[in-house]
């Protein structure tokens, strides 16, 4: 085609071909892909560092041994290692993190978004997100020097012992709060207003509202920030190894001092396990263990909110 | 779907068909001087109606002039926007509408609203119309309830076999029909109904025209539209709202008029409401 033809057919003279090129454009282009790549390429090294030596561990600790014993002592001699201990160690403070957790979080979303007036709001959403910056360590001592000793005090037939999954699991579960509630807030605030409107219609609460159409239009950004502390939770290390100790015993008894899988990690790796020891290895297969753990749970977390969550839009 | 049918051409004035004595009016809304604040701003200014029982009552007039605000006055939908007021008196069967010991929410249980964007919640077509039920405390199954809304609201042969099925995936005026059948549902004595047809095609229009005469046979309508000939249509009786410049020059709201819509349409007694009706103005 003819450049005059072109031209006539914009009627006013003037092509709609581009005048000059964007470079800029490109380059932001270019420069955003990058950024998206570092945080792939991460996690793909991630996968890669954890991979080799967790097959070298498999080589020489027999899958039967690492999840057919209940006995966790890799450090020892004689070692062993049955890693049941940690696990259930983390699953239990996970589990009584998300007890805490989860009421207050989502009473404080709602409260947030469908209660406070605006200045409310205005002043409460950031004291939150101050207590999500708060260093996991100051919890760890929050937990072991005044929550352990009130709870001993308070209820001595608990029997607590100087560290223990309890004060550690609840600590964990108040550092994991602003994560929850931030979250969900966002996603009830989006939620839009006529939903609201049509329910407040037909006669129903505040209460009601918030809870029968609110929460579940919002439910698949609630579930996401369920997951996202779960998985905080889960890998939280700090907090644990102040509060919860290092031993490795397999129980249930959240008095008693235990040691989770993070926690595990963190007390090897500071140690003076050599590359190349056995002791080594048992870091990155049980890192591996907890990163398949966090994986398998947001995969499955991710397939439920396909399957239940109000879309209204 | 029309046992009652659109039997009346074009713009005619709804009277013929039902032909009642609107002079004797029973009323169930008594509007007094009522003027509606956002913050500072005086939207709405003196206003004076009264909505007689099983009547359809129409709103019209200009964007802006304030309809909206006066309609969720009569179910206290304002309550819910901060720093929203009502001054002067609305009665509702006698009783102060705003008084201290009115429960808005009881006032809004007796007192449906459908509103302009068809709003269906993000949940089975089932659940959507069982919600207002169970809110109120009802319990257990209630098919009937469900089957009879959705047939009130003409919209029960469409949706029977999918019931459970998202109410999100119903087309624009099949979700205002769901709407209008979940308003229905909680047997309110009173629809408030903003625009209800305002995204709809004149298919749907009309169904939901046909709907509303079919409930002010149980139901009083008080209906906002942009549509003159559907006040025309469906209406008994008209209220002309518009907005005025004061002397501070700050927009007010006004009612200009309000009777028969039969009068309203034919012989108004105001300019402009003439002009308006006749197009020549907004
Ligand atoms: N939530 C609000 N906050 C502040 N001002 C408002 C609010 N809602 C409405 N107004 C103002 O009140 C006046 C009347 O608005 P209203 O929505 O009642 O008009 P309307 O007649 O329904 O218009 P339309 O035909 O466009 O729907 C307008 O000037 C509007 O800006
Ligand atoms: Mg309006």
């Amino acid at each position: 085609m003819s450049a005059q033809h072109r031209a006539t057919a914009t009627g006013t003279g003037r092509s709609l071909a581009r005048s000059r090129p964007r470079y800029g454009e490109q380059a932001i282009k270019v420069v955003l892909m990058l950024a998206a790549l570092v945080s792939v390429a991460t996690t793909v090294g991630i996968v890669f560092a954890l991979a080799e030596p967790t097959i070298e561990f498999f080589s020489e600790v027999s899958l039967a041994q690492f999840f057919g014993s209940t006995e966790w002592g890799p450090l020892f001699k004689p070692a062993h290692f049955g890693v049941w201990p940690i696990i259930v160690a983390t699953l239990e403070i996970t589990l009584i993190a998300i007890i805490v957790a989860v009421p207050l979080g989502l009473a404080a979303a709602i409260y947030l978004s469908e209660y406070a007036s605006r200045r409310v709001r205005k002043i409460f959403k950031p004291v939150l997100e101050v207590l999500a910056g708060v260093p996991t360590v100051v919890f760890g001592f929050f937990a072991l020097t005044l929550v352990t000793p009130l709870l001993q005090d308070v209820f001595p037939w608990l029997g607590l012992e100087p560290k223990n999954a309890l004060s550690a699991g609840l600590l964990v579960g108040v550092m994991i709060i602003p994560i929850i509630a931030s979250m969900s807030e966002d996603a009830m605030a989006a939620v839009p207003n006529g939903l609201r409107e049509g329910s407040f219609a037909l006669g129903a609460s505040k209460m009601l509202t918030s809870v029968r159409v609110v929460v579940p239009a919002a439910f698949s950004g609630i579930v996401a920030a369920i997951i996202l502390a779960i998985s905080r939770a889960a890998g939280e290390t700090m907090i644990v190894a102040i509060a919860a100790g290092f031993k490795s015993v397999f129980t249930l008894d959240p008095t008693q001092e235990m040691s989770t899988m993070a926690a595990f990690i963190a007390q090897a790796g500071s140690g003076d396990a050599s590359t190349g020891s056995i002791a080594y290895k048992t870091i990155f297969a049980v890192g591996s263990l907890l990163f398949l753990m966090t994986f398998a749970m947001n995969w499955f977390s991710a397939r439920m909110v396909q399957k239940y969550r109000e879309v209204y839009d | 779907m029309s046992e009652i049918g659109i039997s009346m051409p074009n713009v005619t004035v709804r009277g013929p068909e039902a032909p009642r004595n609107l002079e004797s009016l029973d009323p169930v809304f008594q509007v007094e001087d009522l003027s509606v604040f956002y913050g500072d701003y005086e939207a709405v200014r003196n206003v004076d109606m009264t909505i007689g029982n099983r009547e359809i009552t129409a709103m019209i007039g200009p964007s802006g002039c304030g309809k909206s605000t006066v309609l969720r006055c009569f179910n206290r939908m304002n309550d819910l926007i901060p720093g929203a007021r009502a001054a002067g008196k609305i009665t509702y069967h006698g009783e102060d509408l705003y008084g201290d010991h009115v429960d808005p929410i009881e006032v809004r249980r007796r007192i449906g609203m459908v509103f302009q964007k068809p709003n269906p919640f993000p949940k089975s077509i089932y659940d959507n119309i069982a919600y207002g039920p169970r809110v109120n405390g009802m319990k257990g199954k209630m098919d009937d309830l469900v089957e009879q809304a959705l047939t009130q609201a003409a919209l029960w042969d469409e949706v029977k076999d999918k019931l459970k099925q998202n109410a999100l995936s119903l087309s624009g005026g099949q979700q205002q029909r769901l709407c209008i059948a979940r308003a229905i549902a909680v047997k309110p004595e009173v629809i408030l109904m903003d625009e209800p047809c305002s995204a709809l095609d004149p298919i749907a229009t009309t169904k939901i025209e046909d709907l509303m005469q079919e409930l002010s046979r149980d139901y009083t309508i008080v209906i906002v539209t942009h549509n003159m000939q559907q006040a025309a249509r469906v209406s008994d009786r008209t209220a002309f709202f518009t907005a005025e410049v004061d002397e501070a020059g700050v927009r007010h709201g006004r009612l200009v008029e309000f009777d028969e819509t039969s009068r309203i349409f034919t012989n108004p007694a105001d300019k402009r409401t003439e002009d308006y009706i006749t197009g020549r103005f907004g």
